[in-house]
């Protein structure tokens, strides 16, 4: 919708007649912005606030994943992102405006305390390193030299530094003002290891689109900082005293054109330096992007199928003993059975990963990421699909069992000979739209830094600047993985459905 | 003739319901043994419990003089084989599966001699040409005769019927009788729950008529079937015979 009144001469009277300013954020990264109550506060939300007052209206904060935030200009969802953003020449070119610089900022080395392993950058190289997905920490560990496979990518900061304390990672990268805060308020473990390394200037950003809202941006920041207000939020939110020197430096590093260190996105940035500003909606299918996102999307399915080939390996074992124990007579094992099974199907599957990954290290036992993901996808389809052995099972006739019974048969010998060769037959199609939800679930195992598909697709749509382009790969990858799954079982039930009928 | 089976004093309670209430009944070697009695009357229950399908309330079964207790029960029951009112065939098996299974997975036994004997004794219920045939494919009566070639199997020294033609169309009623009468022919201890008066007549060595969950006449077919001492036997036999 707001889209529409972009294109339209003078977009700050769209926004003025509209009488709200959007501006999208991730409220998880403070003291920036943070949610506090049902309210999201932070730096950025005093100082976006001031800017739409200069404009003359009322803001309006749509609070998202990271992943989707710079998305929303293109889109045209929001007008502003305030988010932390940092400015590198990358998101320049992929059509991002950026105001001014109105935080002076920086890449800082988290490490638990007293751990003199990690004193400077290179210490990193050979070590595990925790990060935000694609934000300029993860880019300045990439430049560092630290390899992917070394990396542990999350969707929030917390969740790097939670690593960083269960003793998984070695240390973790962020931005100084949001680790420092994050610290303070609940890692007493942990501590910074030496001062910035990487300096960098946060931005607010607009679509390419709307120079004159950055224009209007600019001098409200410039009204600010004159007046005492920017001063005073600084204060406020880092406990520190905006000295002239800050100023200066800020002042500084922004006539100096490109000052601070420049930090590569992608380990061929190349790639991108001579591609003309880009234009069309974002609903356009961008076939240029592809040649980049492909291979990567790829690697991605490739991994999501490894989490859902396995995980369905062990579940479907263990929900096949669940199901037996379920319908057993035995006295202590039938009960806990029975409680697993509502346990598991009680609780969402992304909580059980957090408890499988995040909490379990708490008591001593710490697991990789894919050992983590595929124990919780194997404990969750193990619950259901025990369900749908023990339906299968039942539904055999009970003159089946006599029978086996009446011939000598133990209830083991039994089940094994007749039960299970029928139920097979009857499970497959259930089982089978079981497999397909793990295959669509395991893209939630993502919050454990597992690069699966989905994982993949977020991070590339960040900043690919079309994230139709990237979700439309990604859909038609998860497409052309179930539907052959749909498609082998069959043909599996119409060639044993020859045999055996009743 | 020696005494393959004894019950003494057998009891069957489901809930409120007792359905059999205190039996006493033996069995001698290639006797056949009529169960008849009205719906519900306990023929199927008794079955069962010889069995061990259901569990008597009270009082035991001896199986040549020793009692039948779960522990010993898989053991008996290779030796007392069971055809069901609804065949109970394994669908996912062949008509020669379902005969071989329980040889070849109960005793363990060599998969080509059982294979052959399973086709011996498919020819013995004139089912040669369907060893290859899923029950699916198969009418009720030539199901029928599948199962009791798969009882047979285990070579056992009883058989119980339960109902065995009950559930059959009246035109294929007749091709199961005779294979159960050249059964009887051969010397084969059988226990048939039957509605099929005549041929208990025929093929019975003894008839015994329940009702009530109890044992209300026992005797010889001609005794029994032409001249009840019992009203209850007379009502009853007056009834299935006119139907």
């Amino acid at each position: 919708m707001l889209a529409g009144l972009a294109s339209a001469q003078g977009y700050v009277d769209a926004v003025r007649s509209r009488g709200e300013l959007v501006i999208s954020t991730d409220a998880t990264y403070p003291p920036f912005e943070v949610v506090k109550g049902d309210r999201i506060v932070g730096f950025d939300v005093d100082v976006g606030t001031e800017i739409a007052r200069e404009l003359g209206v009322k803001v309006r904060w749509i609070n998202q994943e990271w992943a989707g935030v710079l998305g929303s200009l293109e889109s045209g969802k929001a007008d502003l992102v305030m988010a932390g953003v940092t400015i590198t020449e990358e998101r320049k070119k992929k059509g991002y405006l950026y105001s001014q610089p109105y935080f002076l900022s920086g890449q800082v080395i988290v490490r638990r305390k007293g751990d003199s392993r990690i004193e400077e950058p290179g210490d990193l190289k050979d070590k595990t390193v925790s990060v935000q997905a694609e934000t300029t920490g993860q880019f300045a560990v990439d430049r560092i030299g630290v390899p992917k496979e070394r990396q542990l990518r999350f969707d929030q900061i917390q969740d790097g530094l939670m690593d960083l304390r269960n003793g998984k990672s070695d240390a973790c990268v962020g931005d100084l003002p949001t680790v420092q805060a994050l610290i303070r308020e609940g890692y007493p473990e942990l501590e910074l290891a030496g001062p910035v390394f990487v300096k960098e200037n946060l931005g607010i950003v607009a679509w390419k689109s709307h120079p004159e809202l950055i224009s209007h941006v600019n001098r409200a920041l410039d009204r600010m900082m004159v007046d005492g207000r920017y001063a005073a939020f600084y204060k406020k939110w880092f406990d520190e005293t905006l000295t002239a020197d800050i100023v200066g430096e800020l002042d500084r590093q922004e006539s100096a054109g490109s000052p601070v260190p420049e930090v590569s996105d992608s380990p061929a940035p190349s790639t991108s330096t001579a591609e003309p500003v880009r234009s069309g909606s974002a609903f356009t299918f961008r076939w240029d992007l592809l040649g980049e996102a492909l291979p990567l999307l790829l690697r991605g399915a490739g991994l999501t199928l490894q989490l859902t080939f396995l995980s369905l390996v062990f579940g479907i074992t263990g929900g096949l003993a669940l199901a037996l124990t379920r319908i057993s007579a035995l006295p202590i094992l039938k009960p806990l059975a029975v409680a697993y099974v509502e346990a598991v199907r009680g609780t969402p599957l992304l909580m059980q990963i957090y408890v499988i990954y995040f909490v379990l290290p708490v008591i001593g036992i710490g697991l990789s990421p894919f050992v983590a993901g595929v124990l919780a996808l194997s404990l969750n389809a193990a619950a259901y699909s025990s369900e749908i052995f023990r339906a299968g099972i039942e539904s055999i006739d009970a003159g089946q069992m006599e029978a086996a019974r009446s011939l000598g048969m133990g209830h083991g010998m039994a089940m094994r000979w007749v039960i299970l060769p029928q139920t097979v037959r009857r499970v497959l199609p259930p089982l089978t739209n079981e497999g397909v939800a793990l295959l669509k679930d395991s893209s939630l195992v993502s919050v454990v830094a597992l690069a699966e598909l989905m994982r993949v697709g977020k991070q590339l749509a960040t900043d690919a600047g079309s994230p139709t382009t990237i979700y439309l790969t990604v859909a038609v990858i998860y497409l052309a993985m179930t539907l052959p799954l749909t498609w082998l079982v069959r043909r599996l039930e119409a060639r044993m459905g020859t045999g055996g009928r009743r | 003739m020696s005494t393959l089976l004894q019950i003494q004093d057998l009891h069957k309670r489901f809930g409120d319901n007792e359905v059999l209430k205190g039996i006493d009944l033996s069995v001698g070697e290639g006797e056949v043994v009529a169960l008849i009695g009205a719906s519900g009357s306990g023929k199927s229950t008794l079955l069962r419990c010889i069995n061990g399908l259901e569990e008597p309330t009270r009082g035991s079964i001896l199986y040549r003089g020793e009692k039948v207790t779960p522990q010993n029960l898989n053991e008996v029951r290779r030796h007392i084989g069971m055809v069901f009112q609804r065949f109970n065939l394994f669908p996912h098996l062949t008509a020669l599966g379902n005969v071989t299974l329980a040889p070849l997975k109960v005793l363990g036994r060599q998969r080509a001699d059982v294979e052959n004997e399973a086709r011996e004794l498919l020819a013995d219920v004139h089912l040669s040409d369907k060893a290859n045939a899923y029950p699916s494919e198969l009418s009720g009566g030539q199901q029928q005769r599948v199962a009791i070639a798969r009882a047979l199997a285990l070579r056992p020294s009883i058989i119980l019927f339960d109902e065995p033609t009950s559930a059959l169309d009246p035109e294929l009623v007749g091709e199961v009788l005779e294979v159960m009468r050249e059964l009887a022919g051969s010397g084969m201890t059988m226990i048939v729950a039957t509605h099929e008066i005549g041929f208990a007549r025929e093929v019975a060595s003894h008839v015994i008529f329940l009702d009530g969950g109890r044992i209300l006449e026992d005797g010889r077919p001609a005794e029994v079937l032409a001249a009840p001492r019992e009203a209850r036997t007379r009502e009853f036999l007056a009834r299935v015979l006119r139907g």
